[in-house]
Order: structure tokens, then sequence, then C-alpha cells
């Protein structure tokens, strides 16, 4: 009887590795130069890059000081572009102002994944003010308060409640897709509804509708091959009270 | 219930159950913490030998197929399902009695130098039930090793695993219209500091059982009536201690719950939750007490509160308190959340400590003469109860395991002292 070095138990005599940890045994002569490198080690070790070896929080710190530095580097070289071309700022605000609110929801993703409402009132906070100051820019047209923010609006609204329903889902697969596309239709019915009030101050939907009923058909296909046609979770044990 | 009839082992994927009424409560409160998982070890007098313990699990599994089941949400209730896997036997070097993850089976067994343990949730079965399977484990793996086993202990693979192993031994004994319990008031507890995680360790400490045996018999009870008075009798002396305010100042009863193997009281095989508690008290208004006279208001409790009609008065409030529509009709994350505050309205604050008492474990003469000691770790404290106590006999040794989470051991030194001052020898304590 062998005995393991690291967990203390008995070998069959002939054994070269542990059974039950996988340690070699000793006084064994291996001749592969790796298999003697501690089972241990190996399976921590198990190959991983230092990129790897990182958590997904520090992987999106490392790209968010990137395009940090993108960012800010695009805003001042614009900015002293435009001024040296012009010895005043013309068209560099646009770019300026898109980057700032792009690093902006950049660092919100970074930062504030946990506290996904939070998150998500912030970046929108972040892209109306984005409009308004490019409304201000154009010369005051209104166009931010009476189309651009529902439209906004809308959209955040529906990807809040689709990001709502996938983190609820428990078995993720088919199902997504038919969220999202229920989703997309939404928004496009919003957005025409949205666009006629600002242009004609009356609703009358067309094109978003074809849209709707198309995406719906599609989604509920979707969602009984999810839920019907897999593998089924016998109901009655599922629903037995 | 709805379980298949006939040979389980055959269908295997078809058969589930609901949870029995003593796991029903567990998941919802199961966390990285609060694992619900204890643990058996069995410590032999030789290191383990690998191979005849894999082979001897193999076939302890056969014979309890009803222990290799995962944990499933329904709707209403969590429900176990048969999961086609074999029980792993692993190298024991995580923590102690960490949590089982989703989709994984409920029982594990960890392996070093001496130590055959096994860790199981307490949403599978109770400790009587996961003794029967170690025991069976050991057993096989004497029997591999190649020692002579008595026939009475031969567990032939049976054509059809009897059903009355794996019923809801409860609902057996349930009856109807029996008047509810009256809720207790709020119970005293330690006041340690907690440590971070992993803050689940054990202090186990071995003394003799004919020496304990001799010194409660002077007393005239037995010796979880004994431990539970010296339980009692330390946490008065460090209640005492404490300069208590505000809300803790009315807490001033001392409880111990006590499992109880309820198979003993109503005859069942079930494999299964099948125990409830006595809770011995004491209260503290009414001045100070002596080790004697705890001694014997505890005998008297335990006396009374092991009646069959009363327990049987327990059970049915538990059971019929499941029965009902509305509670049934519940979704199951809401039942969660009321299951949640009741864990700690209804149970961890009304008691100051746990002591389960596995009682002297026998085993056939081949395999005991392996066998050194049994060691009981009950499940990792919650943050109320900071210590709980498990004890297991074998031979003659007598171990006390002490969990705890917080940063003193001032309990366990004054309990090993308070026993050693009784002139019982405590012969090795260790720390993990």
């Amino acid at each position: 009887m062998v005995r393991c070095p690291n967990c203390g138990v008995e070998q069959e005599e002939n054994a070269n590795f542990c059974s039950l940890c996988g340690e070699p045994l000793p006084g064994k002569i291996l001749d592969s130069q790796s298999f003697i490198k501690s089972g241990k080690l190996r399976r921590e070790g198990k190959l991983l890059t230092d990129y790897q070896q990182l958590t997904g929080f520090q992987k999106r710190k490392i790209f968010w000081t990137i395009s940090g530095l993108v960012f800010i580097s695009a805003i001042i070289i614009a900015l002293f572009i435009d001024f040296v071309g012009n010895q005043k700022i013309t068209w560099s605000k646009y770019p300026a102002t898109v980057s700032l609110v792009l690093f902006i929801n950049f660092t919100l993703n970074t930062f504030m994944r946990k506290r996904i409402i939070l998150m998500l009132t912030l970046s929108f906070l972040s892209v109306t003010a984005l409009f308004m100051l490019i409304d201000v820019y154009a010369g005051d047209t209104g166009w931010d308060i009476k189309l651009g923010i529902p439209i906004i609006l809308a959209a955040y609204l529906t990807v809040f409640v689709l990001i709502f329903l996938i983190r609820r889902s428990k078995l993720k697969g088919l199902n997504i897709i038919a969220y999202s596309l229920i989703a997309g239709g939404l928004l496009s019915v919003c957005t025409e509804g949205i666009i006629f009030v600002y242009s004609r101050s009356s609703i009358s939907l067309g094109w978003s509708l074809i849209v709707m009923v198309s995406v719906a058909l599609t989604a509920m296909l979707l969602l009984y091959i999810h839920y019907r046609l897999k593998k089924v979770t016998d109901l009655k044990r599922f629903f037995h009270i | 219930m709805d379980i298949k009839n006939g040979n389980m082992a055959l269908n295997p994927g078809k058969f589930w159950f609901a949870l029995d009424n003593a796991a029903k409560i567990f998941p919802a409160v199961i966390n990285a913490n609060v694992t619900s998982v204890f643990r058996l070890t069995a410590v032999l007098q030789h290191p383990v030998k690998i191979e005849p313990l894999q082979k001897a699990v193999l076939l302890a599994e056969k014979r309890f197929p009803y222990f290799m089941v995962q944990l499933k949400q329904g709707f209403f209730w969590y429900y176990l399902e048969h999961l086609p896997q074999h029980i792993p036997v692993e190298p024991d070097d995580g923590p102690l009695c960490r949590k089982f993850p989703r989709g994984n089976l409920l029982i594990r067994i960890p392996v070093k130098n001496n130590c055959i343990s096994i860790e199981c949730s307490h949403i599978l079965t109770d400790g009587t039930g996961a003794l029967e399977f170690l025991k069976t484990i050991l057993i096989f793996y004497s029997e591999v090793c190649g020692i002579e086993i008595p026939a009475e202990y031969h567990f032939n693979e049976p054509a059809v695993i009897p059903e009355e192993e794996y019923e809801d031994a409860y609902n057996r004994y349930f009856k109807a219209e029996v008047p509810p319990i009256v809720k207790r008031s709020k119970a005293f507890h330690l006041h340690y500091s907690l440590k971070s995680y992993p803050r689940f360790t054990r202090l186990n400490a071995i003394a003799s059982i004919e020496q304990m045996k001799r010194i409660a018999h002077e007393k005239g009870v037995s010796i979880t009536v004994y431990l539970i008075s010296v339980y009692l009798y330390i946490l008065q002396e460090i209640a005492e201690g404490v300069n208590s305010t505000g809300m803790n100042k009315r807490k001033k009863k001392l409880r111990i719950q006590v499992p109880v193997n309820l198979r003993n009281i109503f005859p069942s095989k079930t494999m299964r939750n099948f125990s409830l508690f006595v809770m011995p008290e004491i209260d503290m208004r009414l001045g100070h007490y002596t080790f004697d006279e705890i001694i014997k208001s505890v005998y008297l409790q335990t006396k009374l509160e092991t009646d069959e009609k009363l327990i049987n008065k327990n059970i049915s409030r538990n059971v019929g308190s499941e029965r009902k529509l509305y509670v049934r009709g519940i979704p199951l994350f809401l039942k969660s959340l009321i299951l949640r505050m009741k864990y700690y309205s209804l149970g961890t604050n009304q008691y100051s400590g746990v002591l389960t008492n596995l009682g002297i474990i026998d085993l056939p003469a081949g395999t005991g003469e392996l066998t050194d000691y049994f060691i009981m770790t009950p499940p990792p404290p919650n943050k109320l109860l900071k210590i709980n106590c498990g004890v297991a006999g074998f031979g003659d040794k007598l171990v006390l395991s002490f969990g705890n989470i917080t940063q003193s051991m001032e309990f366990e030194e004054k309990f090993l002292l308070f026993l050693k001052d009784q002139n019982i020898i405590i012969e090795q304590e260790t720390k993990e």
C-alpha cells in the first residue's frame, strides 16, 4: 500500500497517481516531466493567460481605461484642430459632446452593472442632455422635447423591460430571441406613433403595425418551441401543490 | 405523493418526490453561510484505502437510490428529482459543510487521512438517515477489505426498495384537528461577534463514555440530559456576566433545542427527515439555578416533552399548516419569503443553543475494529445562534463537536472546563 502525501489515503501498490485527489504518488518514476508538477498547481494554473485570469470587472475596467484615453484625446484633438482652423469652436462641439456622452455611458456600464435601474436612469439622462445640447447648437428648434426624448424614453423603457425579462428567465434560449423581437416591434410602434404626433399631431400607424404583427407571430412560434417542444419538465411535478 | 409504485432503481430519471415536512423550510433559508449541511465523520484506525472505499460507495448507492436526487424548483414547492450521478468521493480540502450548488446531488463524501465523512443537506435526510448510509458504506468497505460481516448486517440489493424508506413519515402520523401550539417567548442569545467567511469552525473533544455514564448516573440521568444541563449551566454563567440592555434584557429564557429521533417513538423505516425537538428551558428571572436544579428540571422537561401525544401535537401543527389550501396555493417565491421570516421568528429566536446527540453507534464487530470514533458536526449555526454542539458515541469514545461562527471560544472552554471539574477526562481536543 502506498500513502498519498496530499490527502493521506492509501492506494493500490501499482498506482502512479492518487485516485482521490490526482496527486502523483512518491517513489514512482514518471517518464513525462510535465506530470510531476503537482496536481493542485495543474488544476489552478490550467494554462490561463494573465488576461483570462482577470475577473469580469477587471476586464471591463481595462476596456474603460482604454476607451477613456481614446475619447478624451479625440475630444482634445477635435477642439484643437477646430480652434486652430477657425479661431473659435464651431463644428468640433458635436464630436466632443457625443464622445463625452459615450464615455459617460461606458463609465456607467463599467461601474454600475449591479445597479441596473440607476445605470439606465443615468444613461437616459445623459442621452437626454446630449439631445438638448445638440438642439441648442442647432438653434433651438424644439425637436428634442417633442421627438428625440420621447423616442429615447420609449427605447430605454423597452430595453429595461427586456433586461428584466432576460434576467428573470431561468432557461435561456429561444425565448430571449422572442422577447427581443417583441421589444423591437413595440419600439417601432412607439417610434412611428411619436413621429406622427410630432409631424401631424395625429396618430395613424402604418409600417410599424406590419412589423409588430410579423415579429409577434415569429415570437409566438419561438416561445412555443422553447416552452413546449423542449424536453418538458413533467408538468405534474412542476405544479404539484 | 406521486411516487411510482415498483422498483425506483428500474426507472432512473423517472422518480421524484415532494420535500418532507421538516425539509420544506431549508431551501428558503440556505445561503453561503447557513448551509443546512451537516457532516458525519467516521475516524478509522488506519488510513483510508481509497479503492475499497470507492467500491463500497458504489455498492451503498444502489441500496439508497432515493439519496441520488437534486433539488428542483416547482411553481408551488421545491421537489427532489432523480439525478443519475454517482455520489462524489472527494479529497477533504474545502471549507467544512459548504453549500451544495444547484443541479448537484445533496450529498458528498469528503475523505482525508483516516477520516471518511458524509456531508449531507438537511433537505435530504436527518442525522439518523445519514448515519445509516455511512454505516452501510463502512460495512461494505470492511467487506471489500476482506472482513467477515455477520448475516444480519447484509444489505442484499432488494428487488423493490420498500416505499416506507422514502415516505414522508410526518404525513403518516399526522392527525387532524389538534390544537395549535402557543408561541414561546424569545430566548437569550450569545453576544459574540462573528468571524468573516468562511466563518464556520469546529472544536472536537473526546471523552470516555464509561466515565460520562458513571457521572450522569450518579445524578440519576442519561448522558444527553447531563450534557443539556451543562449547556444550560454554562449559558447561564455567560448570560449572568453580560450587561444586557434594551431588548436583550427581556430575553431571560435559556432554551436548548434538542432534536429527537422520532423513529424511536413512532415506528418508521424512513430514511428521510423524521425528527422533531424538545426545548428544555430555564427562566433566569426566577433567580440563579444550581447545576443540580438544572439537571432535575431538564430531566423532567425532557420526560414530559417526549410524550407521544405531545409530539403528535407538534407533528400535526407542522403538517397541518403545510396542508392548508391557502398555504399550498402561494407561489414558491412568496412562500420562501414567508418561510424565511418564520425560520427566525418561530425557530432560532426561541432557543439559545442546539445540542444534538446521535447516541451510541453500533457496528458489526469486524467493522467496529476498523473504526476509532465518530464525529457528528451539526449544520453551521446561523448568526443568531452562533454556537451549537453535536455528540456521537462509539466504543468508549464520546465526541463532542462544537460548531462555532464567532471569534470567541469562551463557551467551549467553559463547557470543557466544567466537564474536567466534574472529573471527566477530555482526552483530545482538535480545532479545525
